[in-house]
């Protein structure tokens, strides 16, 4: 695989690290700091995607800075499983920056609150493109320390709470990850990520053992890997672009990059296989799914019943990887978009109906659907994509996941697809029964409430991403589509010649 | 011009001369002085530089004091341990900028002079002990600085003051006196004061007396560096101070105890030496003790400079974690956590001068709010607080990833665990910290009337701030720095 020295990889980092440092100066004026916010968030979308066309052509872009401890170097290392995750935030983070300019207007402390959401994206880029462990690691406890000030946004009892629960899981879990960390480097005497698999069985089986839990258990904190899923549910209370930020483009995205990257990066396929650590995580990975979805179910608040139904969809980038069968991985890697867009979509949805109605509880949504069809249709739009019903993006996964799960002797995980697929059902359907088919409560006053306003800055990304979510489902293996980038990544870690299917 | 043989005493000459010279020549006047003080600090730091510059060039070297030779005179040594001066005189210069209008309050208008005159003699007397080849010169500057850090402690004008100047004098003088015997059993057993020459007649030697010798040696220093459990004179002392004198002792007295600690592994045969290994062993737990137990009773506290104290006190645990395993990484990620954690505090007990003289407030929930009246000294702080527990890439991380993947390397997986929890408590009290400052609301009237410290108080923190950065960006090439003094005391690694 040929690799060129490019600085893109760092610009794309930089870019919105200058955009924190500009709304950080610029500090009260609303204006500038939308246009820093837009502006960093286009240049890094053009440097993300400008780097597509060669990654599909099999080039890996390199950028090298000096070393960070003796043997460690700092630098970063486009290859296909990291651009792909890059892609998705970077597009998400255009939309969330719209939704959030309407969505927080008027709220206090917005140039903390911006510079921070752009601090966020930078370190995701980073750890999108971290060429080593070590790399991955500085700007994963680095995101853990920028969001922390968007969870705390409110700065009130609730938030603080929040926030503390926040930081005790995903600091513990960074501790765990450092732990593996060390271990990993004295056994291996390296941290790249550039290779299918950095360990040999030959180190020990106790050494293996404990660098597989460290590791998985410690990037399993951000996601959400039940049981270290606590933090997620409570981390609701910060604002919606938040949520959206931490559920779909970063945080636990970021978990479960870390997840992928331990399979195929650091132990590697054939190493999994021999040890069978997988097949537990695998097994645990479809307990949660069910759990969580039922759990889901349970939820009275709109964004509590979201969280867990995040929490079940993570489970399904964990199982797919841990299959450690092509199909299956390609499930992992394309679920990372397709969770991503459609999560967001809800999310959005949901603090599109808390500013346009004030409403935050399920059984308060009849009549929703007339006041705000188009931000309702959305919803459907991603409801039926986890539901998985075909031409929408949850299917896709659901498909080659199954695949997957056949091609690994394992069919007992389609049963889960299909009971998941049911739970996804019944946690979805009544809510936009309610919205779209019951009439609104009245209370005594007037029966037709008046159509809810809400800025068309905030419909349009709620459009946009459900409109992907249609196209990642309808369109998936169209050409120069994010699909061939995660078939890429998949043929390199199993180390097929051949295209997949 | 680096290669000017004379540079090397006037690294201590300078400072104690410049301190003495301070109350003859402005006693009258209360300002004047910082300035001195400050020209002083800067050109001890030039000096430094260019000491610096020809260690890295040639190689350690030495000077013979009056042109008598080694051995017979007084010899004054420059390797990677005395080249701490550098960190040392920057670090005493910018607590000195941070001085100007904070002793305006704290100290009485008379004393002023003196505090300037004994911050340098302190500088120099640190300078002297980093520098000297000798054993009895050793203390004698181990006693300047000591002296001189009790008169700095007693000048708050807090009533606690007082009482915590004499429980660190009693302490210290306990600690002066062992070393003072050890060096007399040392010389009657060899008959030179000079430590290289000490340290050949002394090779293979197990005998009484210079077990002794290693006993009070070891002790006396470990009183010094404050190692958990001759670690209860700091708190208080630490935390009645004036700010800049806090910053100075947790950054720079504490660690001279670490440099003679090493200077006394120098003496008896080095880290291979297995008469040393209980030595070693004892330090690797004492350290975890302290490291752990410091963490905690951070966490406890209520009043912001106590919570720094004890945090002192759990990284002179984790250095001396890294220098009982006696590995190669474990001891450099030491030294080097040295030179980092003395930035770090640094930063934050100048923050919390600046805070505390704004305000008037010490106690961390009364300090809520201060994020907006106070936003160059409040991010120092924060910022510093996320370096100082180890979050990568910034200062506190070197240390601890090289003390943990030396601890692996000697088999010891237990530190590990100890460095990465311990980790987590300084997070837990670091966002205690950051929380007060920026999520809540103000507790305090007088916290919603203050406003930014002035100049002279922000910018040495926000340069301190920015350097626990740099210095964690750096840390590969720190760790190279200190390789060869690695080298020369614990031998080739095992």
């Amino acid at each position: 695989m040929p690799e060129l020295v490019d600085i893109r990889p760092l610009l794309a980092v930089l870019a919105s690290l200058l955009c924190a440092g500009a709304v950080f100066t610029v500090r009260q004026s609303a204006r500038w700091r939308a246009f820093w916010s837009l502006a960093a968030a286009g240049i890094k979308f053009a440097l993300v995607w400008s780097m597509l066309p060669g990654a599909l052509a099999g080039r890996v872009y390199v950028y090298q800075f000096g070393e960070l401890l003796p043997g460690v170097a700092f630098g970063f290392r486009v290859d296909a499983l990291g651009l792909f995750f890059a892609l998705v935030s970077s597009t998400l983070w255009i939309v969330t920056t719209v939704y959030a300019l309407a969505y927080m207007r008027g709220s206090h402390s917005l140039p903390r609150f911006f510079g921070f959401f752009a601090l966020c994206i930078s370190t995701t880029v980073g750890i999108a493109f971290a060429e080593n462990l070590l790399t991955l690691f500085v700007f994963y406890e680095l995101l853990t320390v920028c969001t922390y000030p968007l969870i705390m946004h409110n700065e009130d009892l609730a938030a603080r709470r929040a926030g503390r629960k926040y930081l005790i899981y995903t600091l513990s879990g960074g501790g765990l990850i450092l732990a593996g960390m060390i271990v990993l480097y004295f056994t291996t005497g390296t941290l790249s990520l550039a290779e299918t698999g950095i360990l040999e069985e030959a180190i020990g089986r106790s050494w293996l053992l404990a660098i597989f839990l460290l590791l998985i258990a410690g990037f399993g904190v951000k996601a959400a890997l039940m049981p270290l899923h606590a933090w997620l549910p409570a981390a609701m209370v910060a604002p919606t672009p938040v949520s959206a930020l931490l559920h779909a483009v970063a945080v636990v995205k970021a978990g479960v990059f870390g997840i992928l990257r331990t399979i195929y990066n650091v132990f590697g396929i054939d190493l999994l296989r021999d040890l069978g650590y997988a097949d537990w995580l695998a097994v645990l990975a479809g307990t949660v799914i069910v759990i969580a979805s039922v759990n889901a179910l349970r939820q009275k608040h709109i964004k509590a019943r979201l969280a867990w139904s995040t929490i079940s969809q993570l489970s399904y980038i964990v199982l797919a990887a841990a299959l450690l069968t092509p199909l299956a991985a390609l499930a992992a890697i394309i679920h990372i978009a397709n969770q991503a867009f459609s999560k967001i979509t809800m999310f959005f949805v949901a603090g599109a109906i808390e500013r346009g109605t004030g409403k935050k509880r399920v059984d308060e949504l009849a009549g929703v659907g007339r006041q705000m069809p188009w931000t309702m249709a959305a919803f459907t739009v991603a409801s039926l994509s986890f539901m998985g019903v075909p031409l929408f993006a949850g299917f896709v996964t659901k498909w080659y996941l199954s695949l997957g799960a056949l091609q690994a002797g394992e069919g007992i995980y389609v049963g889960v697809m299909v009971i998941s697929g049911l739970l996804n059902a019944s946690y979805w359907l009544p809510m936009i029964y309610l919205a779209f088919f019951r009439p609104p409560q009245t209370h005594g006053q007037d029966a037709s409430p008046k159509p809810a306003r809400v800025s068309p800055m905030m419909v349009v990304p709620i459009l946009i991403c459900a409109a992907y979510v249609i196209l990642l489902g309808a369109g998936a293996s169209a050409p120069a589509m994010p699909f061939s980038l995660a078939e890429a990544a998949v043929r390199f870690a199993f180390e097929l010649k051949v295209p997949l299917e | 011009m680096s290669e000017w043989p004379h540079w090397l005493p006037l690294l201590a000459v300078l400072p104690l001369l410049g301190g003495v010279l301070t109350p003859l020549l402005f006693r009258r006047r209360p300002v004047i002085p910082c300035f001195w003080a400050v020209a002083v600090a800067l050109v001890t730091a030039a000096v430094a530089v260019m000491l610096l510059l020809r260690l890295i060039d040639s190689g350690d070297f030495s000077y013979a004091v009056g042109g008598w030779l080694p051995q017979y005179g007084i010899e004054l040594r420059f390797d990677q341990i005395g080249a701490f001066a550098l960190p040392a005189s920057l670090l005493v210069m910018l607590a000195l900028v941070f001085s100007r209008h904070y002793v305006a309050r704290t100290v009485d208008p008379e004393k002023i002079s003196y505090y300037y005159a004994l911050v340098l003699i302190n500088l120099g007397g640190l300078n002297g002990f980093l520098v000297t080849g000798d054993l009895f010169n050793l203390f004698v500057f181990m006693e300047i600085f000591s002296v001189s850090a009790y008169a700095l402690v007693a000048m708050a004008r807090q009533p606690i003051a007082a009482l915590a100047a004499l429980k660190y004098l009693l302490l210290g003088a306990l600690s002066s006196l062992l070393v003072l015997f050890s060096v007399g059993v040392v010389f009657a057993m060899t008959g030179t004061l000079n430590i290289e020459d000490a340290a050949v007649l002394l090779e293979g030697s197990s005998s009484m007396p210079a077990g002794l010798a290693l006993a009070g040696l070891a002790t006396g220093f470990a009183v010094k560096a404050a190692l958990f459990p001759v670690h209860f004179w700091l708190p208080d002392a630490h935390a009645a101070a004036p700010a800049p004198v806090s910053a100075i002792l947790s950054a720079l007295v504490v660690k001279a105890g670490v440099a003679g600690l090493l200077r006394t592994l120098e003496l008896f045969g080095g880290g291979e030496s297995l008469y040393l290994q209980p030595l070693l062993s004892l330090m690797l737990w004492l350290g975890a003790l302290g490291t752990l137990g410091g963490a905690l009773m951070a966490l406890v506290q209520r009043d912001i400079k106590l919570m720094l104290a004890y945090s002192t006190i759990a990284n002179i645990g984790y250095i001396f974690i890294g220098l009982g395993l006696a590995t190669t990484s474990a001891v450099g990620g030491a030294m080097v956590h040295a030179v980092n954690h003395a930035v770090m505090k640094s930063a934050l007990f100048l923050a919390a001068g600046a805070m505390i003289h704004q305000t008037g407030l010490r106690n961390i929930d009364d300090l809520r709010g201060l994020g907006r009246r106070m936003p160059a000294t409040a991010f120092g702080m924060a910022f510093t607080l996320v370096a100082l527990s180890g979050v990568p890439p910034m200062a506190g991380f070197v240390g601890k990833w090289q003390i943990a993947l030396g601890a692996l390397e000697a088999g010891q997986p237990l530190p590990v665990a100890v460095l990465v929890l311990a980790g987590l408590v300084v997070l837990a009290f670091g966002v205690r910290m950051i929380n007060a400052l920026y999520f809540r609301p103000p507790a305090r009237v007088s916290t919603v009337s203050s406003v930014e410290a002035p100049v002279s108080m922000w910018l040495p923190v926000l340069i301190l701030a920015v350097a626990s950065l740099a210095l964690g960006l750096a840390g590969s090439s720190m760790l190279e720095f200190v390789a060869p003094a690695v080298q020369a005391i614990y031998g080739t690694p095992p």
